[in-house]
């Protein structure tokens, strides 16, 4: 998502977004850098272990508040958008779950738990690009 | 079963028929000017003047305030003008 285009977002909007982009990047470094301590035993003392497991809960609490902030103030067209997308990747997420599950008996890889959740992602971003075609400004000039 | 209904906003048919262009052309305003005046984004001014998205209603009351004018005289259901 362009943050930076005026045409898409008010500043308050731009603004929301950049608090959630910072908090999810931050909760992901912290995500990635727990698992690589925690796998490699760098971290012995279990409270540590802990600590870091904790903070990093923390932190992808702290992103999707700020998301559930941005939602509520966003632009309403804005909102449509959004809510569209997220509604699109949780039914693909479902329909992947539920689905992969019968193939497993046919013989496909067993389904890891991030799984769903790449499907998720990656349905969320494609819905959120639709919709910005879907009602965006192709073709219409302005003023 | 029954059908998905169609995303009738997507090819400009959308429920609610407006004249927001013409208003906004009438006082100079860009889609920008008019669009920082409501407090939303371009795209959906855009949006609602093309009929892919029709306003919620605090928006469209905002609208007519805007333009000093009664809602209904901004927008009517499809089809009966204004």
């Amino acid at each position: 998502m362009d943050v930076s285009c005026p045409s898409l977002y008010t500043p308050r909007d731009a603004r929301n977004l950049r608090i959630f982009n910072g908090w999810l990047l931050g909760a992901m470094a912290m995500f990635v850098a727990a698992t690589i301590l925690l796998t490699k035993n760098f971290v012995a003392p279990v409270p540590i272990g802990w600590v870091l497991t904790v903070a990093t809960i923390a932190l992808l609490a702290l992103a999707a508040r700020a998301y559930i902030v941005f939602l509520r103030d966003a632009d309403e067209l804005l909102r449509k958008i959004q809510l569209e997308a997220l509604a699109l990747s949780f039914g693909a997420a479902f329909i992947f779950m539920l689905g992969w599950r019968l193939c497993e008996r046919l013989g496909a890889p067993k389904l890891d738990v991030d799984d769903p959740f790449i499907v998720m992602s990656v349905v969320w971003a494609l819905g959120q690009w639709t919709g910005f075609r879907r009602y965006g400004m192709r073709g219409e000039t302005a003023p | 079963m029954d059908r998905i209904p169609p995303l009738r906003h997507a090819r400009g048919d959308g429920a609610v028929n407006n004249r927001l262009r013409v208003l906004r052309a009438e006082r100079r305003w860009s889609q920008a000017d008019l669009a920082d005046r409501l407090g939303v984004s371009r795209q959906t001014v855009n949006a609602i003047e093309t009929g892919k998205y029709d306003p919620s209603l605090p928006l469209a009351f905002s609208i007519a305030r805007i333009f000093e004018m009664k809602i209904e005289d901004v927008f009517s259901p499809n089809g009966t003008g204004p």
